[in-house]
Order: C-alpha cells, then sequence, then structure tokens
C-alpha cells in the first residue's frame, strides 16, 4: 500500500450456508483488489460472480468470512458512499431531501444537510426538481438523485452498484456520459459494479474481470483510451479490441456456451 | 446524440499510466505491506464476521421458531386465563376458564335444544347470507355497468355502506316482528350491502391494458362485458363475499340478543342473564370458530382467484 | 377476518393501472347525477308514501322525518344522545390508536414478539366483538365504561392487525440505505419504517372506524338508557319509525363524516403516493 492507495483488499472471501440444505456456498474466493486515489475502476462480471457481494462488504452491509480490506480515511466522516441500484429513493421524501439524507445519517442537521445538497442537485442536472416527489421524476433522474445523494456525503470512495441497470439504452448512454462529467468534477475514486462490457470499458482506467461459481478475479485490464471520452469512442477499434478482449476471458469461464459457436468474433 | 463537454480537468489524474492491480503479498499469506509515509492509522481496517459454532439445538429452534413461539403464545394464553381463574386473580364469575368452558360445551352439545338453536342461527344465516349473494352480485353488476346508473346510486350506496346495518334491528323489528325471519333480514342487508359495493367498484374499474387489447380487436360491448368485466370483477365480488362474513356473523348476533326469541345469541344472552359465564363463552367460541372457518374458506378462495391479479383497493370499512 | 386480510391491506401499496370502465368522467358529473339521484330518490320516497302504497308506518317518510327532526333538535333532547355516543366512538378510539399504534410498532418490529403474538392476534381479531357484549356489560356494567370497552376492542385489533402490515411492508432496501450511510436504528424507523406504515395505519383506522361504529350501535341496542342507539331502539319501542329513521340517518351521516375525515388525513400525510391524487 503506497500514499495514494484508496481501498485495499485482501483474501476475501465470503461464504453462505444453504438454509434447506445446509451446504455451503461460496460466492466469493479469495479476492486481492488495489484502488488508488481517483481512479475509476469497473468490477465486470456475469451475475452470482460476487461483485455486488463485494461491493456490500467494502459498505458494511455485509460481513465477510474472511480477508481484510482497508480504506483511506476521509478528512471528515465515512470513507465510502454507495449508489444503489434500484427503489433507491424514499418516496415519501422530496428529491432534495432524499439527496441530503446520506447527510442526516452522518448526523448533520436537517437544514444544514438540505444546504449542502442544494448545490448536488445543480451538479448532477436535476435544477428546479428538488421539491418534486420521486413518482414525478423518470427513471433516470431517479438514479440522478441517488448519485447526488451519494456525491453529498463527500466520501473519498464511490460505490456504485450497477446503477444504470434499471433505465433504457438510450438513458444509461446518456447516463454514462453523464457520470464522467459528474466524476471528472468531483474528483472521486470510484468502484463501479456492472455485467456489461461495454459500460465498463467505456467509463474506466482499469476492468476487474470477475467470474461466477465461486467468484474470484481473473483479470486486471488497464484501459488505455484517453480522456476525456466521448460516447463515440465506443466505435473505434480500440474500444473493439478491449471488449472483445474482455468477452473471450468471460466465455473462457463457460466452456459449454463458448465452443457452441467456435471462435467469436464481434462485429 | 448529444456530445457532452468535460470540464478543463487534466485528463490524466496522475502521473504516469494507470496501474495495474498488483497485490503486494510480501511474504506471508495476506499480510499488508505498507509503503513509504503511510501507516496503518490512514486507514480503517474492516474485519470479517466472526463465526460461532451453533449446538444442533439451537439450529433446529432458529428454523421453527415461528412455530414454537407461535404455540408458545397461545398455550400461554389459555395457561395464564386457566391459572389466573384458579387462583382467583381472575374474576370467575366473569370470565370463567378455559376448563369449565370446555366443560359446559360438553354439556351444551347433549341438550337437543341446543341444537334447535343452532339449527336457528344456522337458518338465519344461511338465507339471509343466500339471498344477499343472489341479489347483490347481479343488481351490483348491472349499476357498475350503466355508468349513469352508478353515479346516480353513488350517494345512496355510500350512505349504506357508511351506516352501521346494525342499525337497522329496529326497523326490521318494525317490519317483520322478532322471529328469525327478522334475523335473516339483517342478515340479508348486511350481505347485500357489503357484496354490492365492491362488485360495482368492480365492474366500473378494469384493467384498461386489456380495454385496449379488446377495443382492438373490434370486440363487442357484450364480448367486452362477458370477456372481461366479469371475470375482473369476480375477484372482488369475493372479497365482497369475505366482508360481508364478518357484517352477517356480527348482525345475527345482535339480532338474536336483541330479539331474544330463539337461536344461539339467545343461549349466549340467557347465560348471562343467569350469570353462567361459562357456558356465555361457549357461544360466544362457536361464533368465533364459524367466523375464522368462513372468512378463511373465503380468503383462500379469494387468494387463489387473485393470483392473477396484482391487487385489490377494496376493504371494508367507511365509504 | 384474519392476518391473510391484513395482507390484503399490504397489497394496498401496488395498485395495478386500472381505469375506470366508462371513463367516468369529471367531478362536475359526478356531482350531477349524485344529486339527481339523492334528490330523485327523495322525491320518490315522499311521493309513494303519501299515496298509500304501503304503511307508513314501515318507511316513514321524508317530511316525516325531517319534522321529527326539527322537533328533537329544536327541543335538545337529541343532544345528549348525540354527545353520548361520540364520547363514546371517541373516547374508545383515541385509547386503541394510543395503545395499539405502538403496540403494532412493537410487534412488527421485534421478530420473536411477533411469532408469539400473531396467532393470538389473528384469533382475537376474529372474534366478534359484538358476542362479548354482554359479558363487557356483564363487568363494567351499562354505563360509558363498558360502551367505551366495546369501542375500544372493535378498533384495537384492527389497528394493532394493519400496523403490524404495514410494519412488515417496508422494502428491505430502504432499511439498506439507511445502514449504508451509517444511520441509526433510530434514525431508520423516523424517516423509513413511520412513513412506510402510515398508509397502513390510516386503512386501519378507516377499517376501526366502521367496527366501532357497529359496536357503538349494538351496546347502546343491548344496554343503555341514553345515546343514539339506544334512541333508535327506544322508539322502535314505541313503533314511531320516523325517529328511528332518524337516528339512523344520523348513524349514517356519522359514518361518513369519518371517512371523510380520514380521507382528509390520508391526503395530507399520504401527499407523496400518486395513488391518492
Amino acid at each position: 500500500m503506497s500514499a495514494d492507495t484508496a481501498l485495499s483488499a485482501r483474501g476475501v472471501r465470503m461464504e453462505y450456508r444453504d438454509r434447506n440444505t445446509n451446504q455451503p456456498l461460496l460466492a466469493i474466493e479469495d479476492v486481492d483488489l488495489d484502488l488508488a486515489e481517483g481512479e475509476f475502476v469497473a468490477l465486470l462480471g456475469p451475475s452470482g460472480c460476487g461483485k455486488s457481494t463485494f461491493l456490500k462488504i467494502v459498505n458494511g452491509l455485509l460481513k465477510a468470512t474472511a480477508g481484510e480490506i482497508r480504506l483511506r480515511k476521509g478528512r471528515k466522516g465515512r470513507e465510502d458512499a454507495m449508489v444503489f441500484q434500484d427503489a433507491a429513493l424514499f418516496p415519501w421524501y422530496s428529491v432534495l431531501d432524499n439527496v441530503a439524507y446520506g447527510l442526516v445519517c452522518a448526523g448533520v442537521p436537517r437544514r444544514e444537510a438540505r444546504r449542502r445538497a442544494l448545490p448536488l442537485i445543480e451538479l448532477v442536472g436535476l435544477t428546479g426538481f428538488a421539491e418534486k416527489y420521486p413518482y414525478q421524476l423518470s427513471g433516470g433522474m431517479q438514479q440522478r438523485a441517488n448519485l447526488a445523494r451519494a456525491l453529498a456525503v463527500d466520501a473519498e470512495i464511490l460505490l456504485m452498484d450497477e446503477p444504470f441497470a434499471s433505465l433504457d439504452a438510450q438513458t444509461r448512454e446518456d447516463m454514462q456520459a453523464e457520470l464522467l462529467r459528474i466524476w471528472t468534477a468531483a474528483k472521486k475514486t470510484v468502484l463501479f459494479v456492472t455485467h456489461q462490457i461495454d459500460e465498463a470499458v467505456y467509463l474506466s482506467d482499469r476492468v476487474i474481470v470477475m467470474a461466477a461459481r465461486p467468484g474470484r478475479v481473473i483479470a486486471d485490464i488497464a484501459i488505455e483510451l484517453p480522456r476525456p471520452r466521448e460516447l463515440d469512442v465506443k466505435l473505434t477499434p480500440e474500444f473493439v479490441r478491449y471488449e472483445q478482449r474482455i468477452w473471450e476471458l468471460i466465455a473462457r469461464q463457460r466452456p459449454t456456451t463458448a465452443t457452441a459457436a467456435g471462435t467469436q468474433t464481434r462485429t | 446524440m448529444a456530445r457532452w463537454r468535460y470540464a478543463k480537468a487534466p485528463a490524466v489524474r496522475r502521473s504516469g499510466p494507470p496501474r495495474r492491480n498488483v497485490p503486494d503479498r510480501g511474504d506471508d499469506r495476506g499480510g499488508i505491506v505498507y509503503g513509504p509515509g503511510v501507516t496503518a492509522a490512514t486507514f480503517r481496517t474492516i474485519l470479517p464476521r466472526v463465526r460461532r459454532r451453533r449446538s444442533p439445538l439451537s439450529r433446529w429452534y432458529r428454523r421453527n421458531e415461528r412455530t414454537v413461539l407461535g404455540v408458545a403464545g397461545v398455550v400461554a394464553f389459555f395457561a395464564a386465563w386457566q391459572v389466573g381463574s384458579d387462583a382467583g386473580l381472575i374474576e370467575r364469575f366473569f370470565f370463567s376458564s378455559p376448563g369449565a368452558v370446555l366443560a359446559a360445551a360438553v354439556g351444551e352439545v347433549q341438550v337437543p335444544r341446543f341444537w334447535n338453536d343452532v339449527r336457528i342461527s344456522a337458518l338465519e344465516l344461511g338465507v339471509g347470507s343466500f339471498l344477499s349473494l343472489v341479489t347483490a352480485v347481479p343488481l351490483g353488476i348491472a349499476i357498475g355497468w350503466y355508468r349513469r346508473v352508478s353515479l346516480t346510486l353513488d350517494p345512496w350506496l355510500n350512505f349504506l355502506q357508511a351506516l352501521p346495518r346494525v342499525a337497522l334491528i329496529p326497523l326490521a323489528v318494525l317490519w317483520v316482528g322478532l322471529g328469525w325471519d327478522m334475523k335473516a333480514t339483517i342478515a340479508f342487508l348486511g350481505g347485500f350491502v357489503s357484496i354490492i359495493v365492491p362488485t360495482v367498484e368492480g365492474v366500473r374499474t378494469v384493467d384498461q391494458q386489456l380495454l385496449d387489447v379488446a377495443r382492438s380487436f373490434r370486440a363487442s360491448e357484450r364480448r367486452i362485458f362477458t370477456s372481461l368485466v366479469i371475470p375482473g370483477t369476480l375477484p372482488f365480488i369475493v372479497t365482497g363475499i369475505r366482508l360481508a362474513v364478518g357484517r352477517v356473523l356480527a348482525g345475527v348476533i345482535i339480532a338474536e340478543f336483541y330479539a331474544q326469541t330463539e337461536g344461539l345469541g339467545v343461549l349466549i344472552a340467557k347465560a348471562e342473564a343467569s350469570l353462567q359465564s361459562d357456558r356465555m363463552l361457549f357461544g360466544v367460541l362457536i361464533f368465533t370458530l364459524v367466523g375464522i372457518v368462513l372468512t378463511e374458506a373465503v380468503g383462500y378462495v379469494e387468494r387463489y382467484l387473485q393470483r392473477w391479479r396484482p391487487s385489490l383497493d377494496v376493504e371494508e370499512g367507511l365509504t | 377476518m384474519s392476518l391473510a386480510e391484513a395482507a390484503q391491506l399490504a397489497s394496498r401499496g401496488h395498485p395495478p393501472r386500472l381505469r375506470r370502465l366508462l371513463a367516468i368522467g369529471g367531478a362536475s358529473e359526478r356531482l350531477l347525477y349524485g344529486s339527481v339521484g339523492l334528490v330523485g330518490l327523495t322525491v320518490i320516497w315522499e311521493v309513494t308514501s303519501g299515496l298509500g302504497l304501503y304503511r307508513r308506518s314501515l318507511l316513514s317518510s321524508p317530511s316525516l322525518i325531517w319534522s321529527a327532526a326539527v322537533t328533537d333538535f329544536g327541543s335538545g333532547t337529541i343532544w345528549p344522545h348525540i354527545a353520548v355516543s361520540l364520547n363514546e366512538f371517541a373516547i374508545g378510539s383515541l385509547v386503541a390508536f394510543a395503545v395499539g399504534i405502538p403496540l403494532g410498532f412493537a410487534i412488527g418490529l421485534f421478530r420473536r414478539l411477533d411469532y408469539f403474538a400473531s396467532v393470538l392476534l389473528a384469533g382475537l381479531y376474529a372474534t366478534p366483538n359484538v358476542a362479548l357484549i354482554p359479558l363487557i356489560v356483564l363487568v363494567a356494567g351499562i354505563g360509558l365504561e363498558s360502551k367505551v370497552i366495546v369501542v375500544f376492542l372493535s378498533t384495537f385489533f384492527s389497528i394493532v392487525v394493519s400496523t403490524v402490515s404495514g410494519v412488515h411492508s417496508v422494502a428491505r432496501r430502504h432499511i439498506e440505505i439507511t445502514r449504508s450511510f451509517g444511520g441509526s436504528q433510530w434514525l431508520a424507523f423516523r424517516s423509513v419504517v413511520l412513513p412506510s406504515t402510515i398508509p397502513f395505519i390510516l386503512s386501519g383506522i378507516r377499517i376501526g372506524a366502521g367496527r366501532a361504529l357497529v359496536g357503538v350501535v349494538s351496546a347502546e341496542f343491548l344496554s343503555a338508557n341514553v345515546g343514539l342507539g339506544f334512541y333508535i331502539s327506544l322508539y322502535g319501542q314505541f313503533l314511531d319509525t320516523s325517529r328511528v329513521m332518524l337516528g339512523i340517518v344520523l348513524f349514517g351521516l356519522f359514518g361518513i363524516v369519518i371517512g371523510e375525515l380520514v380521507r382528509v388525513v390520508e391526503r395530507r400525510f399520504e401527499a407523496w403516493r400518486p395513488e391518492i391524487h
């Protein structure tokens, strides 16, 4: 670990016990991970590979069976803040109260929390919607509020658990670009969980590829595409090559489906 | 597609290319090696969970906790009742005890008069409920189908629903006297209102998507009625029946108390008059059991019908 | 009437996209037809009773009921009855709220307590409260207390069951969010559990109020010497149909008012629900 490490995980292992059969299930097997300050790292893998579980362990919602994680202490408050996938806003709170909620949890008085939350609403592009209720917002807008809430607590590390999974394809791409804009302005460390290869490659400095059963890291790929990245970088040959590399890595873990079509060539 | 302009921040956030994940294992299994200028205090450590061994008994208990505690709750209730009664803490005079109620039960079922009472109460319940069902459902469907009719009758239906039907008992007495037909009338009124209101509601509301499908296939009004509205209303009707069960039962009980002629309710009232709380509670118990059984049965049918339907916004209560 | 019914309440959280089949348009149309119905039936009633198609004593007539009302309200004889019934209803309900809501939260939040009490609760909820009236009168006499107890029992179980159901319906994700940001359990209760449960509590109040009304009427029929229910049964014995109908109408109006009150409270506390609008 060095001076600019934000997160360091060693030997993280997660075991479950099946309630009925009492068999042990291995969700995560021995994951090591390092995040440097300001990095945008994607955790990519199929469902069941433990990526969301790992995120929850970092956030403290779950406790690992073994292994240690170290988070660089921030100047104040929590070191990490989570952006959830869905059902993420409280329907009975206005957008502003929702964004302020993270601060309220940290002990900030409500009025002060609301004051601090207001600029973030502008940052994520929700100006004018501060007093609306979630049911009046579209899916994309709700996720922006979700993001704003995590940003408001000013934690160094942002944990994002497939935040765009419930959005339609168009909104999703817009949100990806938005996220990069906000990340550049906010200068955070991000650990972004996703199962979409193009999303991982587009957004991150590094893609950590995981496989399932048991969940484990199989590769760590540096994405050396220049920043700032526009959405049309997804069409460039370098981008496609990264996608292909990752695709093959993942496919190799599933012998039955990969060999069926022979060598995969992506169009 | 909109092009996003990025802020003028530096394109790369650190000097040099992005770093690979190099786990510095050091020389032990997973030890952390600290670089220059960094100590353990700079970081917050998240530790794994401490596992505890659990005995097999403890494991069994955890799996069956719900049943164990549920049974314990019921047992505790009756035990406390019995013990309290025996110890004199609970006034036996008023509240009797489980044992005494049971004994009274055994005594009562051997007396023919008891079965006569049961027969009459059942008659009142049965006739009233049946009539209410066969009148409320067709009428409710008819009212709900014709918009103007349902709007016109709305105030009256709302009024009847808000009104406690038992308040109509003296009126029913004025109409038909104190016999079993009065109680059947009360049962009828209770059931009728409980069923007709949800039925009208059910006919008036229908899934918008299905309506569009039917219209796009140029279905006739009649076809829409039989294939869309009727099946769609069925869960509402069944809900109405479930609500009716409680209302009808309460109606019959009060009517019998009021009239004091025949029926199980009279058993209860007379037992109270002669200060026999064990017989009285036995009567209450019968009504309770009947109520539970009927409600559960209807509830079962209702849940079965609702497997395809997401939810119902109908409930008992005022308007 | 079991916890299955309470589960019914739980489903209130996600109504499907229902639409009035016959496109009941605007409030104005509803008002128009409703008024026509109200006035029209009243007129028909008045007219037919005058024609002698049936005995006056069966249904009376609007005009007779009105004059009875004028007499009894004017002379003030009916006010004590109304006041007493209102009193019984209010006191019993308020005590039921005060005891039932916290208990409901406790049962909903503490799993062990829930398991212990739920069977019992379901059974007591299913018991027709009216059957217990003779017992209650035996214990508490024919005064105010016995009626308050009846109202209390009628409302109490409904509120507890619905509050428990509300607590159970809290989305796990919302609690997770509070934990994720480091909030305390108390904060989670205030900001997640409480708002989520309020719709259910109000539902339970509505149901309970309906039952309480039945309880008031029944108890006053069976053993009272004052109260609106007593008023009805008294004049029933005097064969004074008009006053009987008057009492019935008053009870109906009372029920409607309570229903509207609950609706007002709902609109105030549930502004964030799209269905309320």
